[in-house]
């Protein structure tokens, strides 16, 4: 059985390494199409374009950066619509927003092919390390014969049900880490400021209930100003864009966020778009000199 | 933790004491052997305080004097509400009837009190700490204040001569019951020292962190970070739920990635049934978010996640939510607000 893998950015070339590592026969495609170098060397074969990558796999897993790459992958000349068919699947699991997705899954689905949805909560490590958390959504049946991939990927998946809910909580669980990390970037710069040693605030922090992995991993590189990308700073900022916009579709409050949202949209008129999405600390820091 | 049969031994004295920084974990004396072997060529009664006071039986304050109790202190307590010391006086501790004479009888006096106010008036009011207070004593605020009270207290304490260490701490109720509290103290280095075995008791780890100040600058950053994760957990609850996700499993998910965190797992089931039995109140908590923002203010620097979620604490406040625990301040977000629910 051939599956395919179309994105080896920082995510999708770790998740497909597992992927081939653990005895799956995987067909690959990138836009640069030298990052696809690696996979070949440890087996995987070359498709030259989407839709012949489609055209040789059962299931074809997608891992693009942002909602326009997402479709033109599916939409443009060569994309996936061109030869997806029944029997075959498309599996997207890039962060879209749920109206991207329902247009990618209405318009695979009105060609006969399968959809499923099924963003990640976990950045490269956890890509690194198959310790990803799986939010798929869409057809039952797609998601049963993607479970031996998922497991490889993951540590654990959920089916959330119809085409939506998978982007929703990956936009719900995003939006809230954005204003953690926001949140933690206002503790660390106040606790500099009042003379306090950074470092024991982290001590102190990771002792009680507030302690997460995030801050534990984070936290020393943002006091070294290290912000090695795991998660750019600019997908960070989509993500919370799209969380306020179905707060906004909804009527839903969300104060805290547009707040969060005003550091990441700061931190990318800085320049630090490409940097970690923890370089919003460096927003928080220098707002005092941006007079 | 080891219980002992006479007064308050010190635990095993931890290699972390008396260096800064001070690492994060402090363990507990492995042993009940070395513990009392510890206690035979350890301190005499001088170098520990023999009569503890405690002012302040509140949600934290009386089981942290039970646990004092317990581990076989001479306590003496004192409440504004006295049927507050009835439990703590079945156990074993005496009263008196001011914070005068608690610390004019006591060795070191802890005060655990609701906000600056109270800790001022029960410090230096009438009939306050101060007046009985004096040389060879010493007084522990362990309650949240900020810089400014924490120093007006010290200032009156030391006048007495006695020494004086402001000690808030990071934990709630069921810390405080099961002696897990963390203790951020600043002050005097040595009442300090000589307090770390009560601390220990009632806390699993305790940072000395400088000058009268620091402690209170630290506690207040603490609680300013989790106010703000805690507005916007609710925040993420409330659009999932809205957008047609089930919040139990919002929950789930969270508890599985980067973000995962004990408040966020113990807290979210009764949020999404939209009950909020009280740990920590809401209206302590919007008095934390005020004070770390004037803080904040005092040294330039602009916090505007802090200060939206300070907003929502106010609103969830005006709808007669402060007893609350104050993961109620998702109801602050939501269109219809419940009839307070009975706590």
């Amino acid at each position: 059985m051939e599956v395919g893998f179309l994105g080896l950015g920082i995510m999708g070339k770790a998740m497909s390494i597992n992927l081939i590592r653990s005895g799956f026969k995987l067909t690959v495609w990138n836009r640069t199409l030298s990052k696809c170098d690696e996979l070949v060397e440890l087996g995987a074969s070359i498709g030259e374009t989407p839709a012949a990558v489609v055209k040789k796999c059962n299931y074809t897993i997608a891992m693009l950066s942002d909602p326009s790459v997402a479709l033109s992958v599916v939409f443009d000349k060569d994309g996936v619509l061109e030869q997806i068919c029944h029997g075959k699947g498309y599996i997207d699991m890039s962060t879209v927003g749920a109206d991207t997705s329902s247009k990618i899954s209405e318009a695979i689905t009105s060609k006969g092919g399968s959809f499923l949805e099924a963003p990640v909560s976990g950045s490269k490590k956890p890509a690194e390390d198959g310790q990803l958390v799986i939010l798929a959504a869409g057809e039952k049946a797609l998601y049963d014969e993607a479970i031996p991939a998922f497991d490889i990927m993951g540590k654990k998946s959920f089916f959330l049900g119809q085409v939506g809910n998978g982007a929703k909580m990956k936009l719900v669980v995003n939006m809230i880490m954005g204003s953690m990390m926001n949140a933690f970037s206002e503790g660390l710069v106040l606790a500099d400021r009042s003379g306090l040693n950074p470092h024991t605030l982290l001590d102190v922090l990771d002792l009680g209930g507030i302690a997460n992995p995030m801050f534990r991993l984070k936290g020393p590189t943002m006091i070294q100003n290290n912000y090695s990308p795991a998660f750019p700073l600019k997908h960070q900022q989509k993500d919370m864009r799209l969380a306020l916009a179905l707060g906004d579709e909804n009527a839903v409050s969300m104060p805290v966020a547009a707040a969060a949202n005003e550091a990441f949209k700061k931190a990318r008129s800085l320049g630090l778009g490409d940097l970690d999405f923890s370089a919003v600390y460096e927003t928080v820091k220098t707002l005092e000199h941006s007079s | 933790m080891a219980m002992c049969s006479s007064f308050c031994p010190p635990q095993v004295p931890n290699h972390f004491r008396g260096t800064t920084p001070i690492p994060s974990f402090l363990p507990k004396p492995p042993s009940f052997k070395a513990f009392s072997s510890q206690t035979a060529t350890a301190s005499t009664k001088d170098e520990f305080p023999a009569r503890v006071g405690f002012l302040g039986l509140g949600i934290m304050g009386s089981p942290m004097a039970q646990n004092l109790i317990k581990s076989g202190c001479d306590v003496t307590v004192w409440n504004r509400t006295k049927s507050k010391c009835d439990p703590l006086i079945s156990l074993g501790a005496k009263y008196k009837s001011s914070p005068e004479e608690v610390a004019a009888s006591c060795d070191v006096t802890f005060a655990m009190l609701a906000d600056p106010e109270s800790a001022v008036d029960v410090a230096c009011g009438k009939h306050g700490a101060a007046s009985g207070i004096g040389p060879g004593k010493g007084y522990v605020d362990v309650s949240t204040v900020d810089g400014a009270t924490s120093k007006l207290i010290g200032e009156h304490i030391k006048a007495t001569g006695a020494l004086f260490l402001e000690a808030p701490v990071s934990g709630s109720k069921k810390p405080a019951e099961d002696g897990q509290l963390i203790f951020l103290t600043g002050g005097d280095k040595s009442l300090y020292e000589t307090v770390a075995p009560l601390l220990d008791i009632m806390g699993k780890s305790r940072f000395f962190l400088g000058s009268v100040g620091n402690g209170a600058a630290m506690k207040l950053v603490v609680n300013m970070v989790m106010g703000s994760m805690m507005a916007s957990f609710s925040e993420g609850l409330l659009l999932g739920e809205k957008v047609g996700l089930d919040p139990d499993v919002i929950v789930e998910v969270i508890s599985q990635g980067a973000i995962s965190a004990p408040m966020f797992s113990m807290k979210g089931p009764s949020m999404v049934k939209s009950v909020y039995p009280t740990a920590f109140p809401l209206k302590h908590q919007q008095k934390d978010l005020r004070l770390a923002l004037g803080l904040a203010e005092s040294v330039s620097q602009p916090t505007p996640i802090a200060a939206a979620a300070n907003e929502l604490y106010k609103v969830a406040k005006s709808h007669g939510l402060s007893d609350h625990d104050f993961s109620a301040v998702i109801e602050a977000l939501k269109v219809k607000m419940q009839d307070p629910p009975e706590y």
